[in-house]
């Protein structure tokens, strides 16, 4: 049972800094900082953050669509970087910050991306939009001005078999316009 | 994915003491962690780990972590030449100011490496490390003579996408963008062993080609960490291109990369050059016939037309790579162009 | 004539609206809405409308079957066979049944069963089990011990022809084929791994080719291409003893429910299948399936819900793929173009299953008085195939369009030209005018003329695709008391945005924002659905959702028309209102109305009519509409004659789908079939490797797809075609979408360097080799 996350997090963080101190292979206590909440989290070292995010977290939103790194549904943000989250180990992310598609969103008001999406029908079946809006929000973040190029470099990673390309692109530079406006 | 445990080393000492055998020696250790045998490996950005560690091709009881370490991702000026660390990640050598400048040609290549979420994370040393990618190689059902089976699969098989070169025994080719970069223009390697002792060693020479050992791709040692990457100074008359085509462009291997290196007078006449070849032999291959005809010549069309023709001799392809041959004389031919003309 | 109570005579709209619309006369049932007018002067219907459940989509909140987990759910793992052709011997499963995470273990290979002891493809499933962990599971299956007496094989089709082949199949254990023809024919010869043929005439060929100015004849290849859908295919079992439910990622509940039904032995009215979210399908995920069988039987063994998730190793060996295919077509013409004869001989391959024919676009695409065809099936050492998206017509209308292309060189007739001559379709017609003006027909260049390494083309080719519809299926319109609506319907929606389009349609009857309208799919406690297969589905469920909100409408009329003081008839619904028609001033709102109902709510339930025309084709539950439906492609691109590499520029598709109910979302669907066919044309192939009968690249990696940078600029341009067949007269695009893509790029291609690439996927390889720039031989001094 967790009594503050705080203490634990101290005692989790005070084990690491013994002399290379080896976890696992059995299940540990990590905490994790996800949309701005640090959580606790029980996981194998083999555990990835993926399977960290959908199984113990709860967060489903984080798609595994082939669990190699070759379609990005998996995109997540790591301290605001596009990471393939089915590539990280949940051990490894440390105190970084994960940022979910769970997380773009602010309460009830929808990320201009996200908004920008449903305007210009950017999405169809819906499996990959995940992790397609975490790439093009990331774009956004870097790139107040970005050209359709820009956009398919940010989503050059990305596999979409409903064929969404077009429409995201056009959704994104239409994001990028709103929020300067 | 087998249960391993898992440690942050915090010294470069530390990790290299704590990695009992290479991953090339690693994956010929029987798979099965229930005979015994502690066999931990590291792990830098471990997007070639996880790849292996997913596909059953590798079964170490403990993984230790590079992250930790400090100095590692650290890009500083070196002898008026750059030194880039190995746990540095390819998306930030490749957007770093000095790489940009001074090595453009690294920059296109890195760039082109991948996907932006694969260049977060992936370092540039694990990049020079990563194993082939050949799809028997890759297939933990496939005992190929890599992994210490009796047999090359893709010699008499799919081989569309393997080597043309020094193919003889195994087809694999090596799977690193950058290297082909990092070879032409000269690049050192820095390594260190737990006693804290360092070697360096060119680029060129780290890696192994299958007549010397055909289970392994580089020298590095059991017990030994690729600490740094160390680019000279390059002379201001050295023009360098990368070229890389994919079978697609968003997120693909290169069927073919070329990495050109030009030292140029001002009439366009080379004194020096590099072309090495990418995604076309078990290691990067040096196209020297081709060094050879353009040094002394001024550069021009028919000059590289004639270098880029001899840049595939040699060659030997397999049953379904010969495309490999005009797709590289064509690479060659406009990575000497663009090198010379059109920077 | 006598009077037929039970039907009534009305006027449709018809013809193509940007050609000129007149109107057709129907008789349609009496129960049937009044004749919906063209989009025009239609509020909600017609409109671009974004999605209702985008915003789940866009915040990650949409629940897919692989999102969900039940209490005390477990995990299902499947061992699969290693050996491409193997007798299963012994299968050992007692040190898993002894793992502790293991709840139950269902053998599907049994040694000894003729029907299935033998495995005939890498990942044929032996057994399954059910753990309490997905790691547990893996280690159940690892503890597994299987005997496998390996049998001679073959995996390459034109091998497994040749009469010393090793056999796949004796003749008792070949597949049957069906007496429906689909997915392919049954009591046809079997001869080695070859059955068929499969043939079909027309008038007298051999007098055809006889009479023939010009014949152009070539064979074709087509590759195996998988589905690869994002989320993969996925079942969550939960069997009590009240009842089983299943949630699964499909395309067709209601076939589904039926199939567990008839499986298990459970009355229909024990069996629930549900689908929120549904990460895609594309045909691959029509049926139960062995995974999804496998699944519920391990439930009913566990007491427990059991999950399973195939990988994408499964996924790509065995989850369907689309038959891979040779084809020798001949076409003969005369001198002004009019075809003579047509003549097809096909051999497609689905692996150990039956289905590879090549569909009708050479048979029933142009006028020709004479036609025959010889198809058959190869079968393989390989993963089963199944329908992907347009099955058939995808392998067929890659041959016919380039020979075609290939015609009008030889006549010196512009191919569009000779398209007008010999295609009776005036909507096709229509779109071949538009899309030659959108595309720049006129600017187009003689093979190969282009100066310099790139070299520019333009390529046109055409789709033809059964309009579908599915008669059993229905939908149910709710009025609350409050004056909110529920639409319900089992349909299930696999990325095309029907429920957005169905709240389209009850707001456009019941006058509201479609912002009132809930739309509630994906249930078989719902009236029973359409498959989403064939794209039938919105020409399937529309119509009956109209039908059932004008039902329900008129009992909220009759309410008002008491407060009104009117009669129900002289009312009208509209922006939020029931206002009397004649008389504007006397109305009250939409929820003042349902605020007079008699109960809580109201409701009608409705199904899909006949189209009022008649069918075509008419098969038990479904139906195949009078008029086909199509579209044609224009494609430009630009061709690296050094490289081989081909881009892609911009593709113009006009197509046509009735009445367009929602533009937004099918220049989606277009976009999306436009994609698919690009794929398809230059990256996408199964690759098996011959000697061990293993697929090479069973990923996302080295099975190589079109992404953004591959992607053309995309024009879509949808004709409203008016057929006057129902109550919304819409019809589906998904697959005519497709279709075409690929040959108006391998006609381009020729165009632009002057060599014809006959054979997918048109690889740099490929290009290189057709220009002669490839060096045989192996080694270069």
């Amino acid at each position: 049972m967790i009594e503050t996350a705080s203490a634990i997090i101290g005692a989790v963080e005070a084990k690491e800094a013994d002399s290379a101190s080896v976890v696992g292979p059995d299940l540990a206590p990590i905490s994790l900082r996800v949309n701005g909440v640090v959580r606790l989290v029980q996981i194998e070292p083999r555990m990835t953050l993926a399977e960290a995010l959908r199984g113990p977290l709860g967060l489903t939103g984080t798609k595994i669509a082939c669990n190699r790194g070759a379609c990005s549904a998996c995109t997540v943000w790591l301290d605001g970087a596009t990471v393939c989250a089915c590539m990280m180990l949940a051990i490894e992310v440390g105190t970084r910050s994960v940022t979910t598609i769970e997380g773009l969103a602010t309460g009830d008001k929808l990320h201009p991306v996200q908004t920008a999406f449903i305007v210009h029908d950017a999405l169809q079946c819906g499996f990959c939009t995940p992790g397609m809006v975490m790439s093009c929000a990331a774009l956004l973040e870097h790139k107040s001005d970005p050209t359709a190029d820009d956009v398919n470099a940010a989503i050059s990673g990305h596999f979409c078999r409903c064929g969404t390309y077009p429409h995201v692109v056009s959704a994104t530079l239409a994001a990028a316009s709103a929020r300067k406006a | 994915m087998n249960r391993f445990s898992w440690a942050s080393a915090r010294t470069i000492s530390e990790a290299a003491a704590a990695t009992s055998m290479t991953v090339a020696d690693a994956m010929k250790a029987a798979p099965d962690a229930a005979n015994g045998r502690e066999t931990s490996v590291v792990k830098a950005g471990g997007i070639d780990l996880l790849d292996l560690l997913k596909e059953n091709l590798l079964a170490p009881t403990k993984v230790v972590s590079l992250r930790d370490i400090a100095g590692l991702t650290i890009i500083a000026e070196q002898t008026g030449g750059l030194r880039i660390g190995s746990m540095v990640t390819l998306a930030n050598a490749a957007v770093h100011p000095l790489v940009r400048q001074r090595y453009p040609a690294l920059a296109d290549a890195l760039q082109s490496s991948a996907s932006p979420q694969i260049r977060n994370v992936a370092t540039l040393g694990g990049n020079l490390l990563q194993r082939p990618r050949c799809w028997y190689f890759r297939a933990a059902e496939y005992h190929c003579l890599r992994k210490g089976g009796g047999h090359c699969f893709a010699i008499s098989g799919e081989n569309q996408y393997h080597a043309i070169f020094d193919n003889q025994s195994c087809a694999i080719v090596h799977p690193s963008t950058a290297a082909t970069a990092l070879v032409a223009l000269g690049a050192t390697l820095e390594l260190a062993n737990s006693e804290g002792m360092t070697r360096n060693l060119l680029l060129e020479d780290f890696f192994v080609s299958p007549d010397r050992d055909l289970q392994r791709e580089n020298d590095l040692n059991p017990q030994e960490i690729l600490t740094a990457i160390l680019l000279p100074a390059l002379p201001a008359s050295l023009r360098m291109a990368h070229l890389k085509q994919g079978e697609k462009d968003s997120f693909d291997w290169p069927l073919a990369d070329v990495a050109v290196g030009l030292d140029l007078v001002s009439d366009r006449t080379c004194r020096g050059a590099a072309i090495i070849l990418g995604a076309a032999a078990p290691v990067p291959h040096r196209a020297k016939a081709a060094e050879k005809i353009i040094v002394g010549r001024r550069v021009d069309d028919a000059s590289a037309a004639e270098a880029a023709h001899a840049a595939l001799n040699g060659a030997t392809p397999l049953t379904k790579n010969a495309y490999k041959l005009p797709l590289f004389e064509t690479l060659v031919r406009r990575a000497i162009l663009k090198a010379a003309i059109h920077q | 004539m006598a009077i037929d109570a039970t039907t009534r005579t009305e006027k449709f709209p018809y013809g193509i609206a940007s050609v000129g619309l007149g109107e057709v006369e129907r008789q349609i049932p009496v129960e049937e809405p009044s004749p919906l007018p063209p989009n025009a002067v239609l509020t909600v219907i017609g409109k671009p409308v974004p999605r209702q459940n985008g915003r789940a989509k866009v915040t990650g909140a949409t629940r897919f079957t692989v999102d969900i987990a039940l209490p005390g759910m477990l995990h299902g793992r499947i061992l699969r066979a290693p050996l491409p052709h193997a007798e299963v011997r012994t299968i050992d499963s007692t040190a898993a049944a002894r793992h502790p995470g293991v709840r139950a273990i269902i053998p599907i290979a049994t040694p000894g069963d003729p029907a299935t002891a033998i495995v005939r493809y890498i990942g044929a499933p032996i057994v399954a089990v059910a753990a309490v962990s997905m790691a547990a599971a893996e280690e159940a299956l690892h503890d597994i011990r299987v005997d496998y007496k390996p049998l001679p094989f073959v995996v390459d089709m034109d091998k497994a022809r040749e009469p010393t082949s090793p056999a796949v199949y004796d003749s008792a254990s070949a597949p049957k084929g069906h007496v429906s023809g689909f997915p392919a024919a049954a009591g046809l010869p079997l001869n080695g791994n070859v059955r068929g043929p499969a043939t079909d005439v027309r008038g007298d060929p051999v007098q055809g080719f006889a009479q023939a100015d010009a014949v152009v004849e070539g064979e074709f290849r087509t590759q195996v291409q998988t589905h690869c859908c994002l989320e993969p295919h996925a079942i969550v079992a939960d069997w009590r003893a009240d009842g089983l439910t299943v949630y699964m990622s499909t395309q067709f509940t209601a076939g589904v429910r039926h199939e567990l039904a008839e499986t298990f032995g459970l009355p229909l009215n024990s069996v629930r299948v549900i689908v929120d979210g549904m990460g895609g399908g594309f045909g691959s995920k029509s049926s139960l399936g062995t995974y999804g069988r496998v699944a519920v039987a391990l439930s009913r063994q566990a007491h427990a819900p059991v999950r399973i998730i195939l990988d994408r190793k499964e996924e790509q060996m065995d989850a369907g793929n689309r038959p891979g295919t040779w084809q020798r077509l001949r076409i003969g013409a005369k001198r002004d173009g009019a075809l003579t004869a047509i003549s097809l001989v096909s051999y497609g391959t689905a692996g150990v299953t039956v289905g590879a024919g090549i569909g009708n676009v050479a048979q029933a695409m142009y006028a020709c008085a004479n036609f025959q065809a010889s198809q058959h099936d190869v079968f393989i050492n390989a993963g089963p195939g199944c329908a992907m998206r347009a099955p058939g017509n995808t392998p067929g209308a890659w041959a016919v369009e380039q020979a075609i292309d290939e015609l009008a060189e030889r006549l010196s007739i512009d191919p569009l030209a000779l398209r007008d001559r010999i295609d009776l379709s005036p909507v096709r017609r229509e779109e071949r005018r538009i899309g030659a003006e959108r595309i720049g027909w006129q600017q187009r260049h003689a093979p190969g003329t282009d100066p310099g390494p790139i070299k520019r083309g333009l390529g046109v080719a055409q789709s033809l695709w059964g309009a579908h519809v599915q008669i059993n299926c229905a939908c149910e319109v709710r009025i609350m008391r409050d004056g909110s609506v529920e639409v319900l319907s089992g349909v299930q929606d696999i990325g095309t945005g029907i429920g957005t389009v169905m709240a389209q349609v009850a707001a456009e009857v019941l006058g509201l924002h479609i912002e009132k309208i809930t739309v509630r799919i994906g249930d078989t406690e719902f009236p029973g659905g359409p498959p989403s297969y064939g794209s039938r589905t919105t020409a399937s469920i529309t119509p009956a959702v109209r039908t059932a909100a004008s039902r329900v409408l008129q009992s909220l009329l009759r309410e008002a028309a008491l407060a009104l003081n009117a009669a129900p008839d002289d009312l009208v619904a509209r922006d939020g209102r029931i206002l009397v028609r004649h008389d504007l001033s006397r109305s009250m709102s939409f929820a003042e109305a349902a605020g007079r109902l008699r109960t809580d709510r109201t409701s009608a339930v409705a199904s899909r009519s006949d189209d009022y025309a008649g069918f075509r084709q008419r098969m038990e539950d479904a139906a195949i509409a009078r008029q086909d439906l199509g579209g044609v492609q224009f494609a430009a691109v630009a061709v690296d004659t050094e490289t081989g590499i081909i881009r892609v520029e911009r593709v113009v598709a006009v197509q046509d789908c009735g009445r367009p109910m929602n533009p937004l979302l099918i220049e989606s669907q277009v976009q999306g079939g436009v994609l698919m066919g690009t794929s398809y044309a230059l990256f996408e192939e199964r690759i098996l490797d011959q000697h061990t009968g293993r697929m090479v690249n069973p990923n996302l990696e080295q099975y190589k797809l079109a992404g953004p940078r591959e992607t053309p600029a995309i024009d879509v341009v949808v004709l409203e075609n008016y057929q006057g067949q129902s109550a919304t007269d819409a019809y589906g695009i998904a697959e005519p979408a497709s279709i075409a893509t690929a040959p108006a790029i391998a006609n381009a291609v020729y165009n632009a360097i002057g060599v014809r690439l006959r054979s997918l996927p048109i690889t740099p390889a490929a290009v290189l080799a057709a220009l002669g720039k490839v060096p045989s031989g192996n080694s270069r001094t």
